[in-house]
């Protein structure tokens, strides 16, 4: 009976416990991962081709997942602001949501999966075939040499994909307002610019630094702590997503109450 | 390959910051980035805020940069950044009005000689224009939107029963047209100014519909007191013509600008719906217990109700079509 | 010279040493046998400092590794090679840069030198012509040897190898065997040799440990092995289960039977 009521307290000592040793772990990897950049030698050649893997390859999803983005947003925009509202706040929409949110966030989501996953089960699999053993003993730092070079690639890469996919989501609901919505260019742009600002475009890179290092972060912290064979790399490179996600949806939230 | 990749890595990174970077620049202004500061001084700014637009002869020369309260709290000091090859004229002045009817303003750099009202604030500074901003315009649209949702309840009321309360919303619509004709003669007066240099027709107009809308608004006021039960033969003879003036300036309008003609028509029949309501009243026998009483005359009047219902609507979701041509272009 | 002292390791509730004690001399190759699962891998990653004991102390060329910092971990791993029990290789990389990988940390080798170390370490292991391919296209023996390949190329005074036989032909085995016997004879390397393959243990060691229940069960030369009457001892070199597993309690009478504990 007793046991009984104290079992709802003993599953909140273990869930807050595991949360921090979880943190404790993660600020383990990235204090030493911080430690291990000036370690240049080691990660400094592998920081193109990793900016290359997470970067440009991920730039083909990333325009296309915008362009579809743009084309709804601009439908959609057109649905909603019927009556009073002109439709060329069908571009103000656009550009808006484009730079401020949907940019940033959509790419950062399914660049988790694809580049998130893609450290994650790397790692996971070096880690259990000791690959990451193997490293240590050739006298190679690992977090000089496989995390500080992804972390970095997807920090600089990161607002550079997100970039793109804003201007190219941005261009297709122009397009979509041009030949579906009998809009006229100069109509769009007007709506476009109405109430652009600078700061918008450096918002959105702020955010997107921010996830490209949770993103590649969390595939590194994940992948790195994979245990058991094959079906713990499966396990890590959903936790390392899923993770990721929810970190950037709160900060996503965290980063509009602080700048805007 | 190492070589291949390092020259993609690159493409990509210089194309996406050369994207952000002349996007930004194109969508903040055009590549016209203004860069010499004009400032003015008006009494108030209206809607205007920091990154509207500065036009001058109809142009888009700059921006507005920064908009601020003069300690003394006497007037508002607005700063500007213009193209700086522009050649401001000797007597200029700065209009603050807004760009359409839903809420960005714009800065206009003009000639004070050719536009005398409203009222320019002379502010006493070296290099500071004088300014002055039109009534909101957006007070307009806001009354239209109280009438239509009167005018709603009317003509559901009036299905059911022409009861007190019905006329009571009926005051109510027609204290808000009085509040609609106002603004309009005002605003229509001081825009009026604005238009010598445009074709004679529209100037003409515009000052036309700022009678009408006046005399629009002496019937209503009759009809109002009608309503609360004073006498009536003049009244509606009144109404009656100023009802068919509104309609004829309406189809001069209409033939000025071929474009218009269609909205023209509609606001043409709505009046003469109207005028035959009104001619049903003026019947020797009318009286208002009558009027209530005769099944007639109710559908008649919801009939009108309903139509000039959907003229507002439409004047709402397409203001350009009746107000912006001649109000403000 | 590699000395470990009373090394207790736990994972979670699974203790796995429990106060293993070793002592191995410059130049003498050791091997550690015991059946699958008692924690022979484990004690090898003592060593090279992949884990660190949760008491009790590894001492690798008079350093005491855990309390190494990274820096100097990672000077001393330089003189230890490590040969893994699954190969290890970079799955990323052709053989022969994953042989190169320890060189490319040596400073002053160019490529051109790498390359030439690389071939010849290719070559001591029979993979010539290998080096360009990917450890995927390598079969489970010839990855065995490219991972031998890979301890050895950065010339290490101290090798640890995890099973470097284990799964290989007889002929193959004997290769490696010899390979093992060249290293500690030519260049005097200090070998610990995990295995359970009896044979290759006799071969190679110039002593031999039997890991049991977390400690030093026996050590002996291969003679004293031979003759030794352990029971769990007799058990494993036997490959006898009921003698091996036999619930007994003459531990302590082991310890006076026969061979010594822990070097002398
Ligand atoms: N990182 C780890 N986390 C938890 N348990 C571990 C870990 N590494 C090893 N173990 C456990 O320690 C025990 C010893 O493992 P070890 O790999 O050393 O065995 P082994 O003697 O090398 O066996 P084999 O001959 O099969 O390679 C095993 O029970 C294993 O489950
Ligand atoms: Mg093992």
């Amino acid at each position: 009976m007793f046991e009984l009521l104290l079992r709802p307290f003993a599953a909140v000592g273990n869930l807050t416990l595991a949360g921090l040793g979880t943190m404790g772990r993660a600020w383990t990897l990235f204090s030493g991962a911080a430690a291990s950049v000036r370690n240049t030698d080691i990660w400094t050649p592998h920081l193109v081709p990793q900016m290359a893997r997470i970067g440009v390859a991920s730039v083909p999803i990333a325009l296309f997942i915008a362009t579809f983005t743009g084309i709804v947003m601009s439908l959609q925009a057109s649905y909603t602001l019927t009556g009073a509202i002109p439709l060329y706040f069908v571009g103000t929409l656009v550009g808006k949501t484009m730079i401020l949110e949907l940019g940033p966030v959509l790419t950062g989501l399914i660049l988790a999966g694809r580049v998130g996953a893609n450290i994650s089960a790397e790692l996971g699999t070096m880690r259990v075939t000791e690959q990451v053993d193997a490293l240590e003993t050739l006298a190679y730092d690992p977090l000089a040499y496989l995390v500080v070079p992804r972390v970095l690639a997807g920090v600089l890469m990161f607002p550079i994909v997100v970039l793109l996919a804003i201007s190219i989501g941005i261009l297709a609901g122009w397009f979509t307002a041009l030949q579906l919505l009998e809009m006229s260019s100069s109509e769009f742009v007007k709506g476009l610019r109405l109430y652009f600002a600078p700061w918008d475009v450096w918002f959105a890179a702020i955010k997107s630094v921010s996830f490209g290092a949770v993103v590649t972060g969390s595939g590194c912290f994940y992948g790195l702590h994979t245990e058991g064979g094959a079906e713990g790399v499966g396990a890590s490179t959903t936790r390392a997503v899923v993770v990721a996600c929810m970190i950037i949806v709160c900060l996503d939230a965290f980063w509009a109450a602080v700048l805007l | 390959m190492e070589r291949k990749r390092e020259v993609m890595v690159g493409f990509v990174v210089v194309l996406g910051l050369a994207v952000a970077v002349v996007g930004s620049m194109w969508l903040r202004d055009g590549f016209n980035r203004g860069q010499t500061r004009l400032q003015t001084a008006a009494t108030s700014v209206g809607a205007l805020v920091p990154g509207a637009l500065v036009k001058f002869r109809g142009v888009t020369v700059g921006r507005v940069e920064s908009i601020a309260v003069l300690p003394s709290g006497e007037a508002v000091m607005v700063d500007m950044r213009i193209r700086p090859e522009l050649v401001i004229p000797a007597n200029a002045g700065v209009l603050l009005a807004p760009e359409s009817m839903f809420g960005e303003w714009q800065a206009e750099i003009l000639d004070r000689t050719e536009f005398g009202l409203p009222p320019f604030l002379d502010y006493p500074q070296e290099g500071v224009l004088p300014g002055a901003a039109l009534p909101d315009f957006s007070r307009l649209t806001a009354t239209f939107d109280q009438i239509a949702r009167n005018l709603t309840t009317i003509s559901d009321r009036v299905e059911v029963a022409f009861t007190e309360e019905t006329a009571l919303n009926l005051k109510g619509v027609i204290d808000n047209m009085s509040v609609v004709s106002d603004l309009l003669s005002e605003i229509i007066e001081q825009q009026s100014q604005r238009f010598e240099t445009l074709a004679d027709g529209v100037d003409e107009s515009a000052q036309e519909l700022g009678d009408a809308a006046r005399a629009a608004r002496l019937s209503f006021e009759r009809f109002d007191s009608l309503l609360t039960g004073a006498g009536v033969e003049q009244m509606f003879a009144d109404a009656g013509e100023s009802l068919s003036n509104l309609r004829n300036i309406t189809g001069d309008v209409g033939s000025t600008m071929t474009d218009l003609r269609e909205a023209a028509q509609r606001v043409d029949a709505t009046f003469e719906r109207m005028e035959t309501v009104l001619t049903a009243l003026e019947d020797p026998e009318g009286s208002l217990g009558r009027l209530l009483g005769d099944p007639a005359f109710a559908e008649g009047a919801l009939g009108a109700l309903n139509e000039f219902r959907g003229l507002l609507a439409d004047i709402q979701r397409n203001p350009g079509r009746y107000l912006r041509f001649s109000v403000f272009e | 010279m590699i000395r470990l002292v009373d090394v207790h390791k736990a994972f979670g509730a699974k203790q796995v040493l429990r106060g293993f004690s070793l002592d191995v001399r410059d130049g003498e190759t050791s091997a550690i046998v015991g059946p699958s699962g008692v924690g022979k891998s484990v004690l090898l990653k003592h060593v090279a400092g992949l884990l660190r004991p949760d008491s009790g102390s590894v001492f690798v060329d008079s350093q005491s590794v855990p309390d190494l910092d990274i820096g100097e971990l990672n000077r001393l791993r330089r003189r230890v090679g490590y040969v893994f029990q699954f190969a290890a290789l970079f799955d990323s990389m052709t053989v022969a840069r994953n042989v190169g990988m320890g060189l490319r940390r040596i400073p002053g080798w160019d490529g051109k030198r790498i390359a030439g170390r690389v071939e010849e370490c290719l070559a001591l292991v029979d993979l010539e012509g290998m080096g360009a391919r990917y450890p995927s296209q390598l079969s489970g023996g010839q990855r065995k040897r490219a991972g031998l390949a890979r301890a050895i190329a950065p010339s290490p005074k101290f090798l640890l190898y995890d099973e470097p036989t284990t799964g290989l032909d007889p002929v193959t085995t004997a290769v490696i065997d010899r390979l093992i016997l060249r290293m500690s004879d030519e260049l005097g390397v200090t070998a610990l040799v995990v295995t359970h393959d009896m044979t290759s243990a006799y071969r190679v060691a110039d002593r031999i440990t039997l890991l049991h229940d977390g400690r030093a069960r026996f050590t002996g030369t291969p003679s004293e092995i031979r003759a030794a009457g352990d029971r769990v001892l007799r058990g494993f070199v036997e490959g006898d289960p009921d003698l091996f597993f036999a619930s007994g309690s003459d531990d302590e009478m082991t310890h006076e039977g026969g061979g010594y504990q822990n070097g002398a």
